[in-house]
């Protein structure tokens, strides 16, 4: 036991986290009187939350194969369906794009002229939330509906798959590249046999990923106008049709769930390697 | 059957595999037609988008005194929303995770409710509350709120999962209780990540709410709307130019905390 | 006074971990279990303090039952049974004065533990258990700024404040160089020869074991196969323990004597 050893230490005071704390606490107070929550209506929320619920609920007790509520459901599917192939082809547009621009964007594939600017640009793009790029660009282009909206979230999408497909490929490793380079292989088959199957896995669940999240944009572009679900749901808000609101919502979530399984088994699936099957051939000898 | 010399035969890839591919493209094929893909927009568009575009690059920069309130709107309703998402988010975490929820059946449970909770989008919660609520920031708010802490909560429960258990049989030896357990070895563990988290949530929820308003729930998103819909291309290169600056700066100051708290 | 009664711990997936294990431990006693890993020992020092359920026979701790005993009386025998461990098993992000307060859990509520504000005595424990260490000076430190030896030590602080009446240590030296596992064990002998707190110490060093403790107790396969004074744990003994003839390996490096 050294003679330090039987000081006892004060404790550390650090004012300047308090006085942060303080801060941030003064902000949200602020935040909070500006948006003016009405207390009253809060109070009551749980039990609007209640009465509007089973109101949303009780929608989905009729049986779903009679008329009418079999319109409904058949008109609440028909958009979700609709939605879901507005996000997955702007997720294809997306991939496609973003692809050949992650190599442009990777410091161990493309020059430092050409990789520097790129990023800034794909990281405007990833500023850019997807309504805009419909709105500005898609909408005036060509009209309302799911093609705008396919856009939209392709376009949208390039900056986010843009950025996770350059750091996969800048998490090569640069050995295998070496090796086929050292065969004498043309630049196109380096990245055939030695890029490619290292970062493709991570790249396509990236991809999958994206789908999933364009699901649920394509909700809000479907309330700017898009189509799908989104316009759907919002003029059944609009005329307070709490059953149909019901079943849209039910739909939502069914399809989304579905959706979201497949493409996290396949995701999982594509990383992990398929299950080895036992050799045939191998037991017969 | 082997051949010369015991070499294998080539497997061929599953047949499987080509069947869902095929599928896959057939459903694209589909999926295409039924949005009426095409690449040429019609020439009248063309001419009225070249008109939008012209409008928008030149920015109404007159029109940017009547958006600062709804800015700072919206900044308030992304702020306090990813203040309450989070709290709510890490406490609900913990019966989300069974490393801190040892009982089964509530485990799998939550499991399951947050799952049907994060499959609504940030738009459909907003059209619930305003439909709730009424319309304005307060409805964008609980909206946002809502689907904050849906996104949260599942990875703050992913990093609970992989905490280090060691502490927790500390804890456990010296007569611990399970929230202390939580409180005292699992907080302190995931506290960087959740906070790292919690301001991704926050970047996440400032750019929602620009499209709440939309929706009628409050914000720049309003002005938004108003103005798209009446054909007022500067006004709406105006907002969209404010709106950016705010999400690049928010985003700027998102990254340097972060990179502060794993230090 | 701890009493095992053919104690028996049989695993879900069928293992047998402790297979009627009898003995009785008085207070104040300084006992090291030794055996081969996979013998029982982990077993049989958890049975102790409910980490691990028994599932036959009968084990008596300071009067209480562990046999089958619910959440509430588990947890109020374990604020009398402080346990150290072999990762030491502190919250790396947090000082070392809140890693020893964990110690002060089970009498701290529910608002103290929220906002972490712990009462004065409780701190006052904490650092007069972490002087009895000798590392009072890092009470403010990052437990993860500390070397292995030094964090061993606050978990041995960590049950001091505790004030248990029984400590339990398992394999607490087996991630220490040799001279911080004998400053270690000197402190765990200190501390029961000061403090008269009954003490059981995992080891798989023969060396240590023969240097520190007051009696040993042999396991294998689950079974006690040797109870007695220290003076009695010759080499023979301790091949029969093992079941094969000793090696390198259960010695501590370099040979401390």
């Amino acid at each position: 036991m050294t003679a330090a050893g039987l000081v006892r230490p004060r404790r550390p005071r650090r004012r300047w986290l308090l006085a942060i704390e303080v801060a941030v606490v003064v902000l949200l107070v602020v935040a909070m009187w500006g948006i003016a929550p009405n207390w009253e209506r809060l109070a009551q929320a749980p039990e609007s939350l209640v009465r509007y619920g089973w109101l949303m609920i009780s929608g989905l007790f009729h049986n779903p194969f009679e008329a009418p509520w079999s319109a409904h459901w058949l008109a609440a599917i028909g958009q979700m369906l609709a939605s879901v192939a507005m996000a997955w082809i702007g997720t294809l547009i997306a991939a496609a794009l973003s692809l050949p621009l992650a190599f442009l964007a990777a410091s161990n594939v493309a020059p430092r002229w050409v990789v520097i600017p790129l990023r800034q640009v794909l990281n405007l793009l990833r500023s850019i939330p997807d309504v805009l790029f419909a709105i500005v660009i898609f909408m005036p282009l060509y009209g309302l509906g799911p093609l705008a909206g396919a856009l939209a979230l392709g376009i949208g999408s390039v900056g986010s798959l843009g950025k996770l497909s350059y750091e996969v490929i800048e998490g090569m490793a640069p050995q295998t590249i070496e090796a086929v380079r050292a065969t004498g292989a043309r630049p196109f088959q380096v990245v055939r046999w030695g890029v490619l199957p290292q970062v493709m896995p991570e790249i396509v669940a990236f991809w999958l990923y994206r789908f999933e999240i364009n699901i649920r944009a394509g909700a809000i572009l479907g309330a700017i106008g898009a189509g799908g679900i989104g316009s759907l749901l919002k003029s059944h808000f609009q005329d307070r049709n709490w059953d149909q609101i019901g079943i849209g919502l039910a739909v939502v979530v069914i399809i989304t769930v579905i959706v979201d399984s497949i493409s996290a088994a396949t995701r999982h699936r594509i990383i992990a390697g398929g299950r080895v099957r036992p050799d045939p051939v191998a037991q017969l000898s | 059957m082997t051949t010369v010399a015991g070499r294998p035969r080539k497997p061929r890839t599953a047949w499987k595999v080509w069947a869902w591919l095929a599928v896959v493209a057939g459903l694209t094929v589909l999926a295409g037609w039924s949005i009426d893909f095409t690449l040429s927009p019609s020439i009248r568009n063309v001419d009225y988008w070249l008109r939008t575009i012209l409008a928008f690059i030149t920015p109404n920069w007159s029109y940017f005194p009547r958006i600062v309130e709804p800015l700072w709107v919206t900044f308030s309703i992304s702020l306090v929303a990813a203040a309450f998402a989070a709290l709510f988010a890490i406490v609900v975490a913990m019966l989300a995770s069974r490393v801190t929820m040892r009982i089964e059946w509530v485990y799998r449970l939550s499991r399951w409710v947050l799952a049907v909770w994060r499959s609504l989008p940030d738009v459909v919660w907003a059209m619930l509350f305003v439909a709730m609520v009424g319309s304005g920031p307060f409805a964008g708010t609980l909206a946002m709120i809502a689907f904050g802490f849906g996104i949260v909560v599942k990875l703050t429960a992913e990093t609970i999962d992989a905490v280090d258990r060691g502490p927790l049989d500390a804890v456990d030896a010296s007569g611990g209780t399970g929230f202390q357990r939580a409180r005292v070895a699992v907080v302190p563990a995931i506290l960087p990540n959740f906070a790292s988290y919690a301001l991704y949530n926050f970047e996440s929820t400032v750019r929602a709410s620009v499209v709440l308003g939309y929706v009628g729930a409050g914000g720049v998103g309003t002005a938004l709307a108003v103005q798209s819909k009446a054909g007022n291309y500067e006004n709406v290169a105006m907002i969209v130019l404010a709106t950016l600056v705010l999400v690049i700066v928010i985003d700027a100051l998102s990254w340097l905390l972060r990179r502060w708290l794993s230090r | 006074m701890i009493r095992f009664d053919a104690v028996e711990v049989r695993y879900p997936n069928g293992t047998v971990g402790l297979d009627g294990v009898t003995f009785d431990i008085a207070d104040g006693e300084f006992v090291v279990v030794v055996g081969l890993s996979g013998a029982g020992k982990s077993t049989l020092i958890r049975a102790v303090n409910g980490l691990v359920p028994i599932t036959g026979g009968s084990l008596v701790v300071g009067g209480t039952e562990l046999r089958g005993a619910p959440r509430r009386r588990l947890r109020e025998l374990r604020a009398r049974v402080g346990m150290i461990f072999q990762s030491f098993n502190l919250v790396a992000r947090t000082t070392v004065m809140q890693n020893v307060l964990i110690g002060r859990l089970s009498r701290t509520g529910f608002w103290r533990t929220l906002f972490g504000v712990a009462k004065a005595e409780d701190v006052e424990r904490a650092f007069r258990a972490l002087e009895r260490v000798g590392i009072v000076d890092k009470a403010y430190t990052r437990a993860s700024q500390l070397s292995g030896g030094q964090q061993q030590r606050v978990a041995i602080a960590r049950v001091l404040a505790q004030e248990p009446e029984v400590i339990l240590a398992d394999e607490p030296v087996a991630s220490l160089d040799p001279p911080t596992a004998n400053l270690v064990m000197r402190d765990l002998q200190r501390i029961n020869r000061e403090l008269g707190i009954t003490t059981i110490v995992n080891l798989h060093f023969i060396d240590l074991a023969r240097a520190y403790a007051d009696r040993v107790i042999g396991m294998r396969a689950g079974r006690v196969v040797f109870d007695g004074p220290v003076a009695e744990a010759s080499d023979e003994v301790f091949e029969r323990i093992y079941g094969r003839s000793l090696r390198a390996e259960d010695v501590l490096p370099g040979g401390d004597e």
